[in-house]
């Protein structure tokens, strides 16, 4: 545990510079403060005290001892919740969460249990508050920072240790049996305190994130002999992390009996609630220094955070900054004008209209300052482009006709009605490339088509979308505006636009096609070398044709190659393709998969194709018998 | 192939059997014969060079003592360029001087700027003297000469203008492109221009049947007609092509027919099939004479060119000659960029039939 | 056992069936003994392979038939490690450079430079020189072609390269200029039914000419094709029947029943259920372009007249996207719904014109 206090220490030393470097702000409102009533000349102590408070912070296990209260610190720290009434958490999962631990503790054999969910959600409150409450010590692992120099280890040494990960890895270990194991030292007369105690861990080693296995090694070996609950907190993130299934497979949840409780952003009402808590206890501070927001604004950050009440609080206080205000009062302004130019206009039209001008000023609300992006998850998005929302041509009645342009006679097949959703801002919020975005419009469209011209139009776009991305070096640059005509195309093609109601979305197969088309070509050379064919004679003559021949002359890899690659049986053919679905709330998982393809593909182009021979075959290496065997082989026909 | 196989005479192919057979030992003997004819027959004074009457007389005028002024010469491929310079620094210097006087560099020579920089400065840096070894007098000055100066990147066009001013007083330039578009602005108001046209087919013909009588070939009057005729005024491309007819028929006649198949080019009677076809055909009829001349191996480029001849001097009216030859241009276009050969021109040709039935 | 199409390739520029008037200039060509590089190119199953390799054996004698397959690493200037495969004699080295993708470049100029710098082993062969064997050419970056024509003239002393190509339309003007091309045609239906019928009569079996006619026709003059359909129909069926059935490749049946599909019905879920089976044909490595290929063939024979025009003038179209692409499917997929557009819409015209 060394460690920690040395990052103890560090952060003690941060602290340090803050404190002085705002301290002529403490002069007028440190007076208000519970714990400090002397103003100026308390700079020393006040120093002193911090660092005894951060040192305490980390040595003493966390206690609840964040009672000082200083002005500097982040309002996320000074209002974190201190019962489960302020958690802004659902009452039924913080109940899941009591029980669970209530039943944990009592037996004498530890449990493990899983928390996932949004980032901001709540789920580290929730342990720390509960935990308090039921009078548990909590031990939180934090990820050391390596302390040897290092120039003490030789270059071979790097290559033999791997880095840090195998001593962080036991160290981990070493910390997850000996917080078991050992109870931790009275100090300072904590009487209150029982000896219940309960490990944390938030902070994963980074080799885990590579080797699930070694954790799962290390979790079976802390069941066997634990003692105390031991929590897990893994956050969810939308771009396509899925580390949470990564590290603890279905598998290993079952095998070991971890229990997983899944947290929901929070939600606006209890947001709202919260902040105006915050605000108004702020307010009463009767410090002049801090502007409390109206409500228009709190309701702005509620949508903008998204869920994350974190990021909300912050941004609270970053907009309560008197300062920031007018900034923020320029932001508003240039939001507001495009609302009420919208609403200047909404009153002569139906209700629908003013709500889809409400629509849209959420939407601009949303990238409020200090907001968080809202991300759509994938299916949301594909859906919002294969269901192709258009407005309704009953909206315009009350308009003036005139001032919509009306496409002449023979163009009329093109008009469509104005779009509800951009198109753009849905493949950004995605958080996909847009390379990948169409792969999975492509394997998605065709359902949501009923006319053969429509698709006819469709597939067209989507060719022209392929064909902008195409070189490489303006691969960058241009795959805006593919992404851009993929969807727009798909959008416009879609004349129909019956309602289609639900239809199951599918991840692209074309990657996994893409690579076995290759894998099998590599191998299909490497294993026919000794024919000295042209990949493309070989695969369509040669290959063939031997699956129709019995030649005795081939060996076993070949014989299944053969079968496999050269035949065609009329077998059901669905059965190598078989699409995966795309579930409800899954976020664009293939990006990994799909990065290393890019990446591949980059290679290839600035000319460096690298990929090895698939490990599905037989490798050069070990095939240097067979390579005498087709020189013979060889020789034997230049003899004849 | 099969073009040969009726074309020319069938009764030799016995008796050109069995003497091949039969001299395979002697091969050893005519080691010696390594130089292409290209080089051989490379005019060896300014007065040989064919053709290009204006820089022949700049030249010559400076050979009698007059100044050069840095040249740039542009011209389509095989009119003599390089040639003319090369002879014209041969006279200047004479055979000894020559090597010291004349760099001369082309484009698969490392040509970067670096190369511009070091190589060309420090050989235009020695200053030289006025007069020959042998006491005759030459210019005194050395000459540069960037062949395929077309090629060089724009930085390293930039780097010489610089190292072309500076150096004026020892040093001149010969800068030689096809494209005088793409020499920098900046060189080209440098130097004086000098377009070399392209070989008229009677100065070409009188060319070639004199390295036909040096060389003692057996030849036939079309071939040489035929020679000229593919090689569209480039000489060097026509002596090549002559060679290697040469060397394919050893002793025997060099026919039209062999020449036109080493030029790669499609038979004019497939040509006229082929339109005969589309002028008149099925669309079925059409694919499978498509389908003969790829099998052929006849390269589409090749029968795009061609084609379009043949279309543009064709009795078609203006506006179907417009819309086959825009065609034209986007299939050129997709086959430059490896599209398939057959599907091209089923697409070509289906719109000339298409055009020429309205 | 070896294949017939291995078993009776002719070795030597004499025993060659069909164009024999080449086959006599490439002697004449050897015995100049000056040589220069070679670009040899006509369709896949014309012989090119076969010429070349006869070509050599003329040049150095039985000496270029001990080969030997050698796994080479060529180190770019990037530090990267290109690994590629060679077929080499002691005479002449083969190398398929496209094998190296972009690295081709790097690959061509080192083989090149040290076959050319390696001494000749034996010096009682007369040749000063060594043969480099480039194989599909035309796949070449343009990038690695410029580079080969400086390669070319550098190393004239030494080496001589034989290029092989499907055509040279994709060959750059500078290297066609600097090679004496060799046109190798596919050999005439009537040369293919020779050819079948002499190997046949050296395995010592009948063949019915009726049924050679027909396979040579179905080989679409491709002799390898025309060879492997031949012995597949021995496996088949032996004694030979004139009307035995020629086997046909699994593809191009799979490919003939895709086409059927896509006329029989034109829906979205029909192209669904094709671009499965486009998927299927793609993990059964068939190229994109043969695919494409294939389909257009088939779908031209189920449609007449002015159709064919507009289909030819798709096909073209979408073909060439497909080699500018990334992803094949979409260039095949578009090319399939235009299809299905099309003929949908001309069949109701057809049908409009019958009710009136």
């Amino acid at each position: 545990m060394n460690k920690l206090s040395v990052r103890g220490k560090a952060a003690a030393s941060r602290a340090n510079d803050w404190v002085n470097s705002s301290f002529s702000d403490l002069v007028g409102e440190s007076c208000s403060l519970p714990g400090q009533t002397k103003g100026l000349f308390q700079k020393p102590e006040l120093k002193k005290a911090r660092k005894r408070k951060v040192e305490d912070y980390h040595i003493s296990s966390l206690l609840n001892e964040v009672v000082q209260r200083d002005l500097d610190e982040p309002w996320v720290d000074r209002y974190s919740p201190s019962s489960q009434d302020e958690l802004a958490v659902h009452k039924k999962k913080i109940e899941e969460v009591e029980n669970w631990m209530n039943t944990h503790s009592c037996s004498s054999k530890g449990g493990v249990l899983l928390l996932t969910g949004p980032s901001g959600c709540g789920k580290t409150a929730t342990v720390r508050v509960l935990s308090e409450e039921l009078g548990f010590r909590i031990q939180e692992w934090v990820n050391p920072t390596n302390t040897e120099p290092f120039s003490m280890r030789s270059q071979e040494e790097w290559k033999t240790n791997s880095m840090f990960s195998r001593p962080q890895q036991a160290q981990f270990q070493d910390f997850l049996l000996r917080a078991n194991k050992y109870s931790c030292l009275r100090m300072r007369g904590e009487d209150g305190v029982t000896d219940k105690k309960l490990i944390l861990v938030e902070d994963m080693p980074n080799q885990f994130y590579r080797q699930s296995s070694s954790l799962h090694d290390n979790l079976r070996l802390f069941m066997r002999t634990s003692r105390c609950p031991l929590v897990f907190i893994v956050s969810d993130s939308l771009s396509g992390d899925r580390s949470s299934r990564l590290l603890f497979p279905k598998e290993i949840q079952e095998e070991l009996d971890i229990t997983c409780i899944s947290f929901n952003p929070v939600a606006p009402t209890t947001m709202m609630k919260v902040l105006t808590r915050i605000s108004t206890q702020e307010a009463g501070k009767s410090c002049t220094k801090t502007v409390i927001p109206d409500k228009k604004v709190l309701e702005m950050l509620c949508s903008g955070s998204s869920g994350d009440i974190r990021s909300a609080i912050n941004s609270l206080q970053f907009s309560s900054l008197p300062d920031t205000q007018s900034l923020e009062n320029d932001l508003w302004r240039m939001q507001k004008d495009k609302p009420l130019v919208s609403k200047g206009k909404a009153f002569s039209k139906t209700n629908q209209r003013k709500k889809k001008s409400k629509n849209k000023k959420d939407e601009e609300e949303e990238q409020a300052i200090g907001g968080k992006d809202a991300s759509l998850f994938l299916f949301r998005a594909l859906g919002k482009i294969l269901h192709c929302k258009r407005g309704n041509p009953d909206d315009f009645e009350g308009d003036d006709v005139s001032t919509v342009p009306v496409l002449s006679t023979h163009l009329s097949h093109h008009h469509r009605e104005t779009l509800l959703v951009n198109p753009e801002l849905v493949v950004e919020r995605s958080h996909m490339s847009g390379e990948f975005f169409n792969l999975y419009l492509h394997q998605n469209y065709l359902d949501f088509f009923s006319e053969v011209e429509d698709v006819d139009r469709a597939s067209e776009y989507l060719s022209d979308a392929d064909l902008f991305t195409s070189n490489w070096t303006h691969r960058s640059i241009m795959e805006d505006y593919s992404s851009s005509v993929a969807t727009r195309g798909l959008l416009h093609s879609n004349s129909q636009q019956v309602s289609v109601g639900f239809r199951p979305l599918h991840k692209p197969n074309w990657l996994l096609i893409n690579k076995k088309h290759r894998e099998n070509c590599l191998s299909a050379q490497s294993l026919f070398r000794n024919f000295c064919l042209t990949p493309v004679s070989l695969q369509t003559e040669l290959l063939p044709y031997l699956a129709k021949l019995t030649n005795p002359m081939r060996n076993q890899a070949q014989i299944t190659f053969i079968q496999d690659v050269g035949q065609m049986r009329e077998r059901n053919y669905y059965s190598r393709t078989k699409l995966e679905a795309l579930t409800d709330k899954e976020p664009g998982q293939l990006e990994n998969e799909g990065e290393e393809e890019d990446k591949m593909v980059k290679e290839e182009d600035q000319g460096g194709s690298e990929e090895g021979l698939p490990a599905s075959q037989p490798q050069p290496t070990t095939s240097q018998a067979l390579l005498e065997e087709e020189e013979l082989n060889i020789e034997e026909y230049d003899s004849d | 192939m099969q073009a040969f196989l009726k074309g020319s005479a069938v009764q030799s192919v016995r008796a050109q059997k069995d003497k091949t057979s039969s001299s395979s030992s002697a091969g050893a003997e005519r080691k010696t014969r390594a130089v292409p004819w290209v080089e051989k027959y490379r005019p060896k004074c300014v007065d040989e060079v064919a053709f290009q009457e204006e820089v022949v007389a700049v030249l010559k005028k400076s050979l009698d003592g007059a100044d050069l002024p840095n040249l740039l010469f542009y011209g389509p491929p095989g009119t003599g360029k390089t040639s003319t310079i090369l002879a014209a620094a041969r006279e200047l210097y004479g055979p000894q001087l020559f090597r010291q006087r004349v760099l001369e560099l082309n484009a698969s020579d490392e040509r970067g700027i670096q190369v511009v920089r070091e190589k060309v400065k420090n050989f235009a840096q020695l200053t030289v003297a006025g007069s020959r070894p042998d006491g005759k007098p030459c210019p005194p000055f050395k000459i540069i000469i960037l062949d395929e100066a077309d090629s060089m990147t724009a930085p390293a066009q930039a780097a010489l203008r610089r190292t072309m001013e500076k150096e004026s007083r020892t040093t001149r330039f010969c800068l030689i492109c096809n494209y005088i578009s793409r020499i920098i602005e900046p060189l080209t108001s440098r130097c004086s221009k000098f377009r070399f046209k392209p070989l008229a087919n009677q100065i070409q013909e009188e060319r070639l049947l004199s390295i036909c009588e040096k060389e003692e070939l057996k030849y036939s009057r079309e071939s040489i007609s035929a020679l000229v005729q593919v090689s569209e005024g480039d000489l060097r491309k026509a002596i090549t092509l002559l060679q290697s007819a040469a060397r394919l028929s050893m002793d025997r006649e060099i026919t039209e027919t062999s020449v036109i198949e080493i030029a790669g080019v499609v038979p004019p009677k497939t040509i006229d099939k082929l339109l005969q076809v589309c002028f008149r055909g099925t669309f079925e009829k059409l694919e499978v004479v498509i389908r003969e001349l790829v099998d052929d191996g006849y390269a589409a480029t090749q029968i795009l060119t061609q084609l379009h001849d043949a279309i543009v001097e064709g009795h078609l009216s203006d506006k179907q000659k417009s819309a086959i030859t825009e065609k034209m241009a986007v299939v050129g276009k997709c086959l430059l960029d490896g599209a398939d050969e057959y599907l091209q021109l089923l697409s070509l040709c289906s719109l000339i039939m298409h055009q020429s039935n309205n | 056992m070896s294949l017939w199409v291995d078993k009776y390739r002719p070795t030597s520029l004499g025993k060659l069936d069909f164009h024999k008037e080449q086959a006599t200039q490439l002697k004449n060509l050897v015995q100049c003994g000056d040589f220069p590089h070679l670009l040899v190119y006509g369709p896949s199953g014309a012989g090119k392979k076969t010429r070349i390799m006869g070509l050599l054996r003329e040049l150095y004698g039985v000496g270029v038939e001990k080969l030997r397959i050698e796994h080479q690493t060529i180190v770019a200037p990037s530090k990267k490690k290109i690994e590629i495969n060679t077929i080499a004699s002691n005479y002449h080295l083969e190398v398929n450079p496209s094998d190296a993708g972009n690295q081709d470049r790097v690959v061509i100029q080192e083989l090149i430079k040290t076959v050319a710098q390696s001494q000749q082993i034996q010096s009682s062969t007369q040749r000063e020189f060594k043969v480099v064997l480039l194989t599909e050419v035309d796949r070449l970056t343009k990038d690695a072609q410029h580079a080969l024509r400086r390669t070319m003239e550098k190393y004239m002393a030494t080496c001589r390269l034989i290029l092989c190509s499907n055509s040279t339309s994709r060959v750059i003007g500078p290297i066609r200029s600097r090679c004496l091309a060799i046109r190798v045609p596919l050999p005439s239906t009537e040369e293919v039914c020779s050819v079948l019928t002499s190997v046949c009569k050296k395995e010592g079996l009948l063949l019915p000419p009726e049924l050679a006619k027909r396979i040579s026709e179905k080989s679409g003059r491709n002799l390898r094709k025309a060879l492997l359909m031949c012995e597949a129909c021995r496996v088949h069926q032996y004694p030979f029947s004139v009307d035995q059935e020629v086997p046909e490749t699994d593809w191009e049946v799979y490919l003939r029943e895709t086409a059927n599909a896509v006329v029989s019905q034109q829906s979205p879920q029909r192209l669904l259920e094709v671009r499965a089976r486009l998927y299927e044909l793609l993990t059964h490595c068939i190229p994109p372009e043969i695919i494409m290929k294939g389909l257009v063939r088939e779908l031209l024979n189920n449609c007449d007249g002015q159709l064919k025009t507009e289909v030819s003038h798709m096909a073209a179209h979408y073909e060439h996207r497909l080699q500018l692409g990334n992803k094949a499917i979409y260039h095949l997929e578009a090319f399939t719904a235009k299809f299905m557009a099309m003929y949908k819409k001309f069949m109701e015209d057809g049908l409009d014109d019958m009710m009136f």
